[in-house]
């Protein structure tokens, strides 16, 4: 088995999942139900995915981000995916994701001063 | 055309869609693609196999680094017993899928790959073949 775990932690009120670099599908599973437990549990103002380990993003694992982050809007929080690498950003563009509707942020440090901007603690 | 190298991994099991893109970007970066296009035959792999794990009832990934006198190129061979696809025009389009997926797989594996042929029947199942190039 290649299954690799996830580990979400919280910073400033905020979740915080770095996305391995080649999860497979039930790891990927594993990050929207993780992660929508851990919003309920920590009452967290949002989420960040950090994909900057990432180093393929397929049809799949685009779903499943996009997916997470209605739902932790429906939960009323915030989610903002950081680090996507060029090549990634680039590949996903190409096949024809679209991810424009979710925040993106170029690193993890500016996605907590954007969270911060709009929801001051 | 000379053949480089070749080799192939079994498509059995959902964790051998991690295999398959793992030995993708090895042997990608043999020929001396650059990142972004090491990407693009990945994501593309990684599209391919989980049609054969999900629609196919499983089969295999074959990979072929070739050589011409102008160029070095990877060719990658999805083959399964599945069922076929029916219509192939139809699952080559934007948005169309029977398994509830985004339908973005073997169109967005055409865009990202040089060539894409599609082989199809009841019979023998289905056989994706893509190639990506890199001028020498
Ligand atoms: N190997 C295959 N065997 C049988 N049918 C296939 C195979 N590959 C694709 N198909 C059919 O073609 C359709 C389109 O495939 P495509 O990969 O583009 O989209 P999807 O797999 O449904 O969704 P996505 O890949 O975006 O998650 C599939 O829904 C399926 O009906
Ligand atoms: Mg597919």
């Amino acid at each position: 088995m290649h299954r690799e775990t996830i580990t979400v932690i919280k910073v400033r009120g905020v979740l915080m999942v770095t996305m391995p670099a080649d999860p497979d599908d039930a790891t990927i599973s594993a990050l929207q139900e993780k992660t929508l437990e851990a919003m309920e549990e920590y009452e967290a103002r949002g989420l960040i995915l950090d994909l900057s380990r990432v180093d393929t993003l397929d049809s799949y694992f685009a779903r499943t981000v996009t997916e997470t982050g209605k739902m932790v809007n429906l939960m009323g929080g915030q989610t903002i995916i950081a680090g996507m690498r060029p090549a990634v950003a680039i590949t996903a563009t190409q096949l024809g994701l679209n991810l424009a509707f979710i925040r993106t942020a170029l690193g993890v440090d500016q996605a907590l001063d954007l969270m911060s901007e709009e929801h001051p603690v | 055309m000379n053949l480089l190298d070749e080799g192939s991994v079994a498509i059995v099991e959902e964790t051998d869609i991690v295999t398959v893109r793992q030995t993708v970007r090895e042997a990608a970066g043999q020929i001396g693609l650059g990142v972004t296009d090491v990407t693009r035959v990945v994501t593309a792999a990684s599209e391919l196999a989980r049609n054969v794990f999900k629609y196919g009832n499983g089969g295999s990934m074959t990979w072929k680094l070739l050589e011409s006198e102008f160029a070095k190129g990877i060719e990658l061979t999805f083959q399964d017993k599945g069922p076929g696809i029916p219509d192939i025009e139809q699952a080559l389009q934007d948005g169309f899928s029977t398994g509830g997926g985004l339908g973005m797989g073997l169109p967005g594996a055409k865009k990202l790959m040089d060539e894409m042929s599609v082989d199809s029947s009841p019979q023998i199942g289905t056989r994706v073949v893509v190639r990506k190039w890199r001028s020498i």
